[in-house]
């Protein structure tokens, strides 16, 4: 099996792993933004305050959350917007494709959206016979070579600009081999500028939504969000239902922690907000649910709900930087994304709870203080509870809780072990198909004696 | 109304946890200077120009751009006069808006513009150059404060922190994505 293809991260990862330059890129890039990131908090005073109340507005939220959902679909309401609810990603799908087909529409411009990725709507447009185009430049980028996302805010961070240049050379046209960033983008901008002027449709998706107003609030640095929707005729926000808060002053605490967190920038250039559709135009709301009301009946796990999907996770967790997004192979990745896939899909995605070290760097830089890292354990549990751990993890712990809890036979083991490892052959120790652990580590030299006899010869042993 | 709003009201109140408090913030306050204010908005790629008075004007707008720019304001004399009928294309041929800003917020460089100020909602990101205009009395210091003036967010509104941009090519910033390729506050 191809490592593209094998089912668990570890498999996908080697594929990554096999440009040791462009990997270590990788590893760098994103602990420089881990970096940024500090900076901005650092000359934050007040922000180990401001994770706390994040924390406690999400928990209120979600405790209250059918309440919010009502308050805001009725002040929505009074505001003259739509208001449609999706159970999962079918009716999401469906219910988008209704609204432009009623617009009499076939050009859709979509800006940056993690939602609309998880309901996977591009391909149920286009094969509806939608025009749908990404115009944030890293979606637009993965979107021309067919790929996905593999960060939530830097979402081509897996390219190199010589990749870009070579899909911009075969899509837009530009000069072969150019690579200066400048000019890459520049060429974006005047083909998506005309994307823009055309479109009949805005699809946006939704940081945050406030029951008190009814608004959405939309954020991006390169305004393409507020282009489009300032432009088109239509407006469609897709809201995953967790992104709701109950007043608009809370956004105060939460655009103060979004961009800091996200890339070290004091708030993102524009952070826009939409209440009203203007007369003689439509603007609608597509809540969806798509498992989060299971996700938020699990005491475990509700706290997941509470991202604001700022990546400060994925930057600053070695094994992310080392694996690359699309090695989760989940809309979500990194940390935050191994614990909301397994509620989506346990048996496709019990690989992604062990793709960490337990570090706890994530729960550290997490603005909504979610506690990643000890999810991850929890989801663990939970998996070798419903019998979804690999053959020989499973064989091997169940060997491994044996031996433990017997001290003698631990002991036999011990005496065998450090004797073994002094005659077998090194290729039989290192053997990559008996130890996985020893394909890129050496084990330490065995040791002459155990720590009991050691500890029996110490002379003020008692 | 769908069937599907019933069931997902239902399906959340069954799996919400008994309610949690909601907490007061705090009101977080700082320094408000214009000189906090400049130096974070040009740390992000933005330009701030104080006038000695806005009769001052048009006379600095000459001279920050020379060039002869298809300009839409409600404040100068406009050559591509906008309203929120404009059809795209004549907006699309806009080259500099002069735009009033209700208020600044000093720790992240960032203006509030209200829809009321915009002429039409696409014209802060369809202009190629964008200057707003503040009075240095209005500024805040935190979002807390911002929020705070925000007394009817309207039916649009942003905050807007300097000009368009995007790092999306090897993180490598590049100002001028979609957006205004570049943004000026003149304070008076």
């Amino acid at each position: 099996m191809s490592p593209a293809n094998t089912p668990t991260h570890a498999g996908r990862s080697e594929l990554f792993l096999l440009d040791a330059e462009r990997t270590t890129w990788h590893d760098e890039t994103l602990w420089f933004v881990r970096q940024k990131r500090d900076k901005a908090v650092y000359a934050t005073p007040e922000f180990q305050a401001l994770r706390q109340l994040a924390s406690d507005i999400k928990d209120h939220t979600l405790s209250r959350l059918a309440e919010y959902l009502e308050q805001f679909e009725a002040a929505a309401l009074a505001n003259g917007v739509r208001v449609h609810w999706a159970a999962d990603a079918a009716e999401h799908n469906r219910l988008v494709l209704d609204i432009v087909r009623a617009a009499g529409a076939s050009r859709v411009v979509k800006s940056k959206s993690m939602l609309t990725e998880e309901c996977h709507l591009n391909p149920h447009l286009l094969a509806n016979g939608v025009e749908v185009i990404d115009s944030d430049l890293g979606e637009r980028i993965i979107q021309l070579r067919d790929e996905a996302p593999s960060h939530v805010v830097l979402p081509a961070i897996h390219l190199k600009k010589e990749d870009v240049g070579e899909t911009f050379w075969q899509h837009l046209g530009t000069e072969k081999g150019l690579t200066d960033p400048q000019q890459l983008t520049e060429a974006a901008r005047q083909h998506l500028r005309e994307k823009f002027l055309a479109a009949e449709v805005a699809i946006s998706g939704v940081n945050f939504a406030i029951a008190e107003t009814g608004s959405v609030v939309v954020c991006t640095n390169e305004g393409n969000a507020d282009l489009a929707i300032g432009l088109a005729r239509v407006h469609i926000a897709c809201l995953g239902m967790e992104k709701l808060l109950p007043r608009l002053s809370d956004l105060a605490v939460f655009t103060r922690l979004l961009t800091r967190s996200a890339t070290g920038q004091p708030i993102t250039t524009f952070t826009s907000h939409f209440t009203k559709p203007l007369p003689g135009r439509e603007m609608h709301v597509v809540i969806v649910d798509n498992g989060r009301s299971k996700q938020l009946g699990r005491p475990d796990f509700r706290a997941s709900l509470k991202c604001i999907r700022c990546g400060a996770c994925m930057n600053t967790c070695p094994v992310y930087r080392r694996s690359g997004g699309h090695s989760y192979d989940f809309t979500i990745p990194g940390p935050i994304g191994a614990i909301l896939s397994p509620n989506i899909d346990m048996r496709k995605h019990a690989s992604l709870p062990f793709a960490s070290t337990l570090c706890g760097s994530c729960t550290d830089v997490c603005p909504v203080k979610i506690d990643i890292h000890a999810q991850l354990y929890k989801w663990r549990q939970v998996l070798a509870a419903e019998g979804m751990l690999p053959a020989s993890k499973q064989w091997s712990m169940k060997l491994l809780s044996r031996v433990l809890a017997r001290p003698a036979l631990f002991k036999a083991g011990g005496a065998v072990a450090r004797l073994g490892l002094r005659f077998v052959p090194h290729g039989l120790t290192h053997a990559p198909g008996y130890n996985p652990w020893a394909i890129a580590r050496e084990l330490p030299a065995a040791p002459k004696q155990s720590f009991r006899a050691w500890y029996a010869q110490q002379p003020d042993h008692v | 109304m769908s069937s599907s709003r019933a069931k997902i009201v239902a399906a959340v109140r069954a799996s919400q946890p008994a309610p949690l408090p909601l907490p007061a913030v705090p009101e977080f306050t700082g320094p408000a200077s214009v000189a906090d204010f400049s130096a974070v908005l040009t740390a992000i790629g933005g330009r701030v120009v104080v006038l000695d008075g806005l009769p001052q004007l048009a006379e600095v707008l000459g001279q920050l751009f020379p060039a002869n720019y298809l300009l839409a304001s409600a404040m100068l004399p406009a050559t591509l006069p906008v309203t929120s009928d404009t059809p795209i294309d004549r907006l699309a041929a806009v080259e500099l808006a002069v735009l009033r800003a209700a208020f600044g917020v000093a720790e992240n460089g960032t203006v509030w513009l209200p829809e009321a100020n915009m002429l039409h909602r696409a014209l802060p990101t369809i202009t190629q150059h964008l200057v707003l205009v503040l009075d240095q009395r209005n500024l805040v210091a935190t979002m807390h404060q911002a929020y705070a003036q925000v007394t009817d967010v309207g039916g649009y509104g942003m905050f807007l922190a300097g000009p368009s941009k995007t790092a999306d090519i090897e993180q490598s910033l590049v100002i001028g994505a979609h957006g205004a390729r570049s943004l000026t506050v003149l304070l008076h």
